[in-house]
């Protein structure tokens, strides 16, 4: 007993327990209070993290629509496109050096791949993240089987767009792609979300909401690895969700992929222009071809920095669509509204003659003409494109009036076709000269405007209705490009009936007279057009035109042969075919052509010809005259 | 050296019912921790049941031996301790960015596990001899802040914070049952207010501060250093009132808690068993710790009362800073639930602790 020590005086601990024990108390409540917060109070918010936590949900994207032409041809469909995902927390080296030996990956891409893991942020490090889009059919096949080695790396087929005829049509086809952070914005309430697809052009995006379908899902059960557990754990299982996607509608447009072919055919050694077939029927839009374009599959995928800046830099744009966003002086292809309003309103009778010495003297401007070409008459003028004639009606007919009757024919206007973004042109006014030009309208203008120069602009598109309209007897149609919405099976859901925009009070005498002209432009051997007509060849009737540009002088550093192109006029060909019973109305653009007869017209004639391809008729073939001549 | 009184009479029931209540729950929801991990850990609760055999065989050892033996011997021990951390920097291996085990076969000890009990015994001792009924002064604190402060350096160079922090708060608790004058306690309490932005410069590793900071702003970081107390609160939380029930946690069965067996089974256990489980399990610890105090208050000499008061509050502060963490109370330190966290070197000093408990209890009628 001697080796214990003697008991201490406990004395001075003794109103310490006190003390302590109710710190002890106070500390565990308090830990029951937070546990009533979290466990009671706030039960909701954190069951719903911990459901979300082991619930993935996997976009089941659908399938998008087709797009068919008028025969049924596929212009848009889709592929399998393999993408590959990973989850960047389940990475390491060794798993990175796997993944790029399997796929074959060059240094480069090894690099890069090792980048994009690493930028991934902290807080979707556990998420999946795409890496590799459109992968090869070996680079899948290697990955699918050494599948289990490589936990959170998942490879998944999504369905890409394709376009068979590439860049044929590409600006009213369109394309598709990624939605960026800033689309999410407004976007996201349509159900678009990161890695979604949307059309960004032509029908494509016009028509996204018939097309796109609507978008499945699959709910799974996960660990935090984010990998499905299978049947061995014995983790709770929620009976995994399906919703099917249901797959986008099928468009059939009007166009004939057919006549695109041929149209491109005619547009070959012409590095840049635009045509537009109309079914004077209808309105019915049979080809929209605008040159140059870009490869439809190529801007679907993302296209590369130097592509893109490379098209953005082409001289000849081949971002823009020339068939309805750009707007053109319509030169002489103006003139049958000239005559037209003069008629109409009985201003000059068709009879009237005029002398043409070759130009037309107001004040101390003269304003050219082609030729001398003597004694001229309406349909001599309009055969040979006699300016001098059209300025003598214009100083009769008056700005307004011609504006008018531009504005009647749908000139001036959009023509609602739908697509894209459609410039309006623009026909001027007195009101608006003396608004613009220092308050001073004066008679120059006028007769600018009479041969579709001057501040009168148009598309090629609102072109091309004009035409159709004089050739179908007065009847302005809304260009339509998609004739029906069918479903997948194939049973209609949509058909569209071709839409009038209003009947064009001119007196159908007066369209036949002035139609009559339009044959003697091809026809008559004097016509601005003779030497492109085809012999016995389907008959043509049509305007040329010559449209000037701009007559600035060289700059500076300009580039002399590129200026010559540049102050080349622009080639018009606008008309319709057979012209006694016209089927087709078609307006040609060759940009910066030159001569409207020789450049353009040739085009526009081959093309009728291959569309209608009419056994040989009659050479003197003219149209019925369905009124007698005024 | 007889019980004055019978086994029957003297043996802690209260002590030894809540012991093993708390040991049992614990091991039932190591089984249910595990159960998802696979192979690696698919024995850990058996293995816990071994550590929880031979730490009761230690208490019950610990216990027989009256405990002015354990007085006598103290510089020995707590020289014993010292000898094992420094041995750590020399034998140990390094695992996550520390030094905290030595090897043995096929177990691993750790030493500052140990440590905490030596340290008890050694401040127990210096009190034991150092009666006085006059208030004591900070010169007075010197010896006692030695003892803390060999092993409290070995400890904060391994890096473990969370122990060290352990070895702080059971000292305070423990001066606290001296009678300090007012004046040196203000100065010692401004003294170390005024050190802690050094301490924070310069004593702290980055990963540590990082968990400060991430504590204070969790939402900040939820995948890195928020993750695990974040994961924590929404397996609490989603428990609910009842709970998923056993092997029924999402979070749990499905991996989102980190270090699950061993930092982290209390969510496990409120996620399974809900708010009516982990009510239970604080309480048990309540009575637990309360029942240390009573033991304390009815030791008969100065030894005892610090041993006890000492094993209490490394009962407490042990639980109370665990839980307080995984409730997002507190910032996440590598501090474990006492008998509830898989841990060999771990359970083996709080069963020793609950003998010295059971030790100083069973000698309370002593004179």
């Amino acid at each position: 007993m001697t080796m214990l020590s003697v008991r201490r005086e406990v004395g001075e601990f003794k109103k310490r327990y006190k003390w302590m024990a109710l710190f002890v108390i106070f500390s565990m409540s308090a830990l029951l209070v937070r546990l009533f917060e979290l466990q009671i109070v706030e039960h909701a918010r954190w069951a719903a993290e911990a459901q979300k936590n082991i619930t993935k949900v996997l976009r089941l994207p659908a399938t998008r629509g087709l797009i068919r032409d008028v025969k049924g041809h596929v212009v848009a469909e889709n592929r399998p496109s393999y993408n590959v995902f990973v989850t960047p927390q389940l990475l390491g080296e060794e798993e990175v050096n796997q993944i790029a030996q399997l796929m074959g990956l060059s240094e480069a891409q090894k690099q890069a791949f090792v980048h994009t893991i690493e930028s991934v942020p902290a807080r979707r490090r556990s998420h999946l993240v795409q890496v590799f889009t459109d992968i090869t059919r070996d680079q899948y096949a290697s990955l699918e089987t050494h599948k289990r080695e490589l936990p959170g790396t998942d490879v998944v087929a999504v369905p890409i767009r394709s376009y068979p005829y590439k860049g044929l049509g590409a600006h009213t086809v369109g394309f598709l792609n990624e939605v960026s952070a800033d689309d999410l914005k407004t976007l996201a309430g349509l159900g678009y979300g990161p890695g979604h697809f949307v059309g960004r052009a032509g029908v494509e995006r016009a028509w996204e909401s018939y097309l796109r379908g609507k978008d499945g899902e699959q709910r799974m059960v996960v660990d935090v690895r984010g990998q499905e557990l299978d049947g061995s754990d014995r983790a709770p299982r929620s009976k995994p969700l399906r919703k099917e996607p249901v797959p986008g509608l099928d468009l059939r447009l009007t166009l004939d992929m057919d006549m695109m072919r041929s149209v491109e055919r005619a547009f070959r050694g012409h590095p840049s222009g635009a045509a537009v077939v109309v079914d004077v029927h209808t309105g019915r839009v049979r080809a929209l071809f605008s040159k140059p374009g870009y490869d439809l599959n190529e801007m679907s995928g993302g296209l590369s920095n130097e592509r893109s800046q490379e098209l953005g830099d082409n001289p000849f744009r081949p971002l823009i669509d020339k068939t309805t966003y750009e707007s053109y002086f319509p030169g002489s292809t103006f003139k049958p509204i000239s005559a037209l309003a003069a008629l109409q309103d009985g201003i000059l009778s068709s009879g009237a003659h005029i002398d043409c010495p070759g130009y037309y003297e107001l004040g101390h401007r003269r304003f050219r003409c082609s030729h001398v070409h003597g004694e001229v008459d309406m349909r001599k003028a309009i055969v040979q494109s006699c300016n001098v004639y059209f300025y003598h009606l214009a100083e009769q007919v008056g700005i307004d009036r011609l504006a008018r009757y531009a504005n009647e024919f749908g000139l001036g206007q959009k023509t609602g076709i739908g697509i894209n973004t459609e410039a309006s042109g623009f026909m001027p006014t007195r009101k608006w000269y003396e608004r613009h030009h220092h308050n001073r309208y004066h008679l120059g203008f006028t007769l600018n405007a009479a041969i579709g120069q001057g501040n009168t602009r148009v598309t090629l598109i609102q072109l091309a209705m004009m035409y159709t309209a004089i050739a179908s007897g007065g009847t302005l149609y809304v260009p339509q490009l998609v004739e029906r919405v069918e479903r997948p099976d194939g049973s209609i859901v949509e058909e569209f009936e071709p839409r009038v925009r209003r009947r064009i009070a001119v007196d159908p005498a007066f369209l036949t007279y002035v139609i009559d002209g339009l044959f003697g432009v091809v026809n008559d051997p004097k016509g601005t057009a003779y030497d492109a007509r085809i012999e016995g060849g389907v008959p043509v009737a049509g305007k040329t035109g010559t449209a000037e540009v701009s007559k600035k002088k060289l700059e500076p550093n300009e580039d002399p042969r590129r200026a010559w192109y540049y102050r080349r006029s622009h080639a018009w060909f606008a008309g319709f075919a057979p012209a006694d019973k016209p089927e087709l109305a078609i307006v040609v653009l060759v940009e910066h052509g030159g001569q409207g007869g020789k450049y353009a017209a040739p085009i526009a004639i081959q093309i009728l010809q291959e569309a209608l391809g009419s056994p040989a008729t009659d050479t003197a073939h003219r149209p019925v005259l369905v009124a007698k001549k005024p | 050296m007889a019980l004055r009184r019978g086994f029957q009479e003297s043996f802690d029931w209260p002590l030894f019912v809540t012991t093993v209540a708390i040991a049992v729950v614990g091991v039932v929801n190591l089984y249910s921790a595990t159960s998802a991990a696979g192979a690696s850990l698919r024995d850990v609760y058996i293995q816990q049941i071994y550590w929880l055999t031979f730490g009761a065989g230690t208490a019950v050892l610990v216990a027989a031996i009256d405990y002015r033996h354990f007085e006598r011997y103290g510089w020995v021990a707590y020289g014993f301790g010292v000898v094992l951390l420094i041995l750590v920097f020399l034998l140990g291996r390094e695992i996550r960015g520390s030094q905290r085990w030595i090897p043995l076969g096929p177990f691993s000890l750790q030493p500052s596990e140990l440590m905490k009990l030596f340290f008890i015994v050694a401040l127990g001792k210096h009190l034991h001899n150092d009666p006085r009924t006059e208030g004591r002064t900070l010169k007075d604190l010197i010896i006692p802040g030695l003892i803390l402060a060999l092993p409290l350096l070995l400890i904060l160079a391994q890096p473990d914070l969370g122990t060290a922090l352990l070895l702080v708060f059971v000292f305070a608790t423990v001066m606290f049952l001296t009678h300090l004058k007012l004046r040196s306690l203000v100065t010692l309490v401004v003294t170390l207010a005024a050190s802690a932005p050094l301490t924070w410069r310069y004593l702290l590793k980055d990963y540590q501060r990082e968990r400060l900071t991430s504590f204070l702003d969790p939402e900040k970081d939820l995948l890195d250093t928020g993750w695990h107390a974040h994961q924590a609160k929404v397996a609490i939380g989603s428990g609910g009132f009842t709970g998923k029930g056993f092997l029924q946690g999402t979070q749990n069965q499905h991996k989102f808690l980190p270090d699950q067996h061993t930092d982290f089974p209390f969510p496990v256990w409120a996620e399974e068993q809900g708010f009516v489980g982990a009510v239970l399990l604080i309480f048990l610890y309540m009575v637990l710790v309360l029942w240390g105090l009573k033991i304390a208050s009815e030791a008969k000499d100065r030894f005892g009362a610090v041993v006890a008061v000492g094993v209490s509050a490394l009962i407490f502060w042990q639980a109370v800073i665990n839980l307080g963490m995984v409730c997002g109370m507190l910032p996440v330190v590598g501090i474990t639930l006492p008998l509830f966290s898989y841990g060999g070197s771990s359970v083996l000093t709080i069963m020793t602790g609950i003998g010295l408990l059971m030790n100083v209890s069973m000698r309370r009628f002593h004179f």
